[in-house]
């Protein structure tokens, strides 16, 4: 049985977000193993050592002030679950969160979580549009499918990144970057949402999670046609 | 956001030189009849061409305008309550300027202006009215002066353009707290939109359902407006129709959804038209609006209430809203061999939900859906509000078999995939004429084509080959 905790559904849901939710969940399904899914608000309580697939979507910059105080209290557990392996997924907002701080326009410094190591500073022009990135998984390179829409440069200190920008912009537009990675937590700035697209992804996070529970087995293929056919509509177009 | 010119307005010193207007006015027309001829739409360009050649050129045309000016604004409904609140005022005898299409830039609004206007630029109309783009309302609104503002409603609409809707409520409150006098027409049921009247302090029509049970299980899921606009408080609902539309109140302050002047109650849904019984100033009317849907009864209480807030009779009210025909490509009815065919545009997450749950509805043994999905800059390149729609209610029936086309087809069918519809239910195909082909060739009993806005022309041009215009439920013989 997997349990996904999806953090702050109400507030964090910009840009079909809970379609990472659906597909993380019928890849699951469609293998035969259980799997759970509890949203978690404001000030609900959340075991995260109790949990194996946390996600954090985006937000506008009103949600994202109204989580601020509530996640700074779970920072601790979430910070110990994380180093035992916690597989987490967080997109735009969720991902600026994680990092050291948020820089706004006219200067104010927003902490942030400080648990990988990252900043974030307000930009002019939003980066938008589709974007293709490189992955590594399990040691071979996967190409990743998206979109962004951001207007904060991310810039990544001793954290790695997610992976090389083919197409797009990625974390700040200039050093060729996209998302963070540091042991099971993936950032990232691609929508679109990212997970139903890109099943190598989705299924490389299935394994990590049940790896965790000590079931280390190779996954059941499944049939990816409708899959690699829209990834192959921006492959296209973009490559 | 796209920036608000404001045109550099000529009049101030004497107006325009004649020969400049004149130009721009032939210039406009010219455009108008060349896209015409070419076989497109095309109702923006003559506007872009008008204001080139004289920037102050709407500013002129609309102040010539006799009696004044209504203007709609909100995500979804624009263009039919627009239609409809044109139709309230042509039957009550006045000659109106309409931006029937669709065209809702400033552009656009130029261009209708520059269409019914004489050469010399003169203007002979009682009422304009003008559905406008929500972003492009600051910049309109400061070259035409409304006498009336619809506000429908506000949902989550091509996030790529808008962002957030936020960002949304606070421009068109900016551009309102600039328009002292201005009479706004309101959504009740939406908070969203229903804040207006205490953010503007202007005087306010609402209107709204009263006491209506949703049956069908679309748009439960992505709620705008879960938390109070002015403290942040979580609103609580005791009735809930879909999305955030419903009867609230916030759970920390005193704000509640405001009593409506114009309500619908004792509704009945049918399947091509929609009937209650409308309650206001202390009477009852019975009003039958020949489209399906909430959102479209939703419409045609905002035209009553524009109708009534300019003194337009109630007899001659219903009478316009009765007589209402469905625009291109809003539920557009059609018939192929026999058998009805739906066209309907769909352009954000909660339209879309109230489209699907047309196919929700009815007895019939099985259904064709088209659905063609584009990624351009008028759909929003950004396709991820796909998954923001409730296509999981259709997994329940069996009955439905779905043809996938546009630019983005791939992505639908992959979101149907994901929604738990079997694979083997979901057809694809990039050519868009061999998908309709197939939707209509289908052994469903009733055809829906749904389609994002750059594919609604093509789809169309495509479908009027094949079918003809008509509605099938009208063709029955009466009963009664």
């Amino acid at each position: 049985m997997i349990k996904i905790c999806h953090l702050y559904p109400e507030l964090l849901n910009l840009y079909g977000d809970r379609g990472n939710i659906i597909a993380f969940v019928r890849r699951c399904q469609w293998r035969g193993v259980d799997v759970t899914t509890r949203e978690a608000n404001l000030g609900d309580p959340v075991d995260f050592s109790d949990t194996d697939f946390l996600f954090l979507g985006g937000g506008s910059d009103r949600e994202q002030d109204l989580i601020a105080g509530d996640i700074k209290r779970r920072r601790a557990e979430l910070r110990s679950a994380i180093e035992n392996g916690l597989v987490v997924l967080a997109i735009c907002g969720g991902y600026q969160l994680l990092g050291q701080y948020y820089r706004t326009g006219d200067g104010r410094v927003i902490p942030g979580l400080g648990l990988l190591d990252f900043y974030t500073e307000a930009g002019g022009k939003r980066l938008l549009g589709n974007v293709v990135i490189e992955v590594m998984l399990d040691g071979a390179l996967v190409r990743v499918y998206g979109f962004e829409n951001h207007s904060g440069r991310t810039f990544l200190g001793e954290t790695e990144p997610l992976g090389k920008v083919l197409a797009g912009n990625g974390n700040n537009g200039c050093d060729g970057w996209e998302g963070a990675r540091y042991k099971n937590v993936f950032c990232s700035y691609l929508h679109g949402p990212l997970l139903p697209k890109n099943a190598g992804l989705t299924d490389h996070l299935i394994a990590l999670a049940l790896k965790r529970r000590g079931l280390d087995l190779p996954l059941i293929p499944l049939d990816d046609r409708f899959e690699k056919r829209a990834c192959k509509v921006l492959q296209d177009r973009l490559l | 956001m796209p920036s608000v010119k404001t045109a550099k307005v000529c009049y101030i010193t004497g107006g325009t030189a004649p020969i400049k207007r004149i130009m721009a006015i032939a210039a406009g027309k010219f455009v108008c009849w060349l896209s015409r001829l070419s076989g497109n739409q095309g109702s923006s360009l003559p506007g872009l061409v008008a204001r080139r050649i004289c920037p102050g050129i709407l500013v002129e045309l609309a102040a010539q305008v006799h009696r004044g000016v209504v203007m709609i604004t909100g995500t979804n409904g624009k263009t039919t309550t627009g239609n409809m609140i044109a139709g309230v005022l042509l039957a009550a005898g006045y000659k109106v300027i309409n931006n029937r299409e669709g065209a809702n830039l400033i552009t656009g609004v130029t261009a209708s202006f520059v269409r019914k206007s004489s050469l010399w630029g003169k203007i002979d109309c009682d009422y304009a009215v003008l559905e406008v783009d929500e972003a492009s309302f600051p910049g309109v609104t400061a070259e035409v002066r409304p006498q009336i503002v619809v506000l429908t409603n506000f949902f989550r609409d091509q996030l790529d353009r808008y962002w957030e809707v936020d960002k949304i409520v606070g421009l068109i409150n900016t551009a309102l707290q600039k328009l002292p006098g201005t009479r706004l027409v309101l959504n009740a049921d939406d908070p969203l939109a229903a804040q207006f009247r205490e953010k503007t302090g202007l005087s306010c029509t609402f209107y709204g359902l009263g006491g209506f049970e949703r049956r069908s299980g679309t748009g439960d899921r992505v709620r705008e407006a879960r938390f109070c606009p002015f403290c942040g408080a979580p609103l609580v609902y005791d009735n809930f129709y879909y999305s955030q539309l419903g009867i609230y109140k916030c759970s920390g302050c005193p704000f509640v959804r405001p009593e409506a002047q114009v309500e619908a109650t004792e509704i009945v849904l049918g399947p091509s038209s929609t009937t209650s019984m409308v309650v206001y100033d202390h009477s009852r009317v019975l009003l039958t609006v020949p489209a399906h849907g909430l959102h479209n009864l939703y419409n045609a209480l905002a035209a009553f209430s524009a109708g009534s807030a300019l003194k337009i009779g109630i007899e001659s009210i219903v009478r316009a809203l009765e007589n209402y025909v469905p625009v291109s490509g809003r539920m557009e009815a059609f018939i192929y061999h026999g058998k009805p065919v739906y066209l309907n545009l769909v352009k954000n997450p909660a339209g879309f939900n109230e489209g699907l749950a047309a196919l929700l509805n009815g007895k019939e043994r099985s259904k064709d859906v088209l659905l063609a999905i584009n990624d351009l800059d008028a759909d929003g390149r950004d396709i991820s509000w796909l998954w923001d729609v409730d296509f999981e209610v259709l997994a329940e029936t069996g009955r439905l078999s779905f043809f996938c086309t546009g630019r983005r087809g791939e992505e639908m069918a992959l979101r149907l995939k994901y929604a738990g519809i079997s694979t083997d239910r979901i057809g694809l195909s990039r050519d868009m004429r061999a998908a309709i082909r197939k939707a209509l060739a289908g052994t469903g009993e009733k055809v829906y084509l749904y389609t994002t806005y750059t594919a609604l022309w093509p789809a169309r041009k495509i479908l009027s080959r094949m079918a003809v215009k008509g509605n099938y439920d009208q063709n029955l013989p009466s009963l009664s």
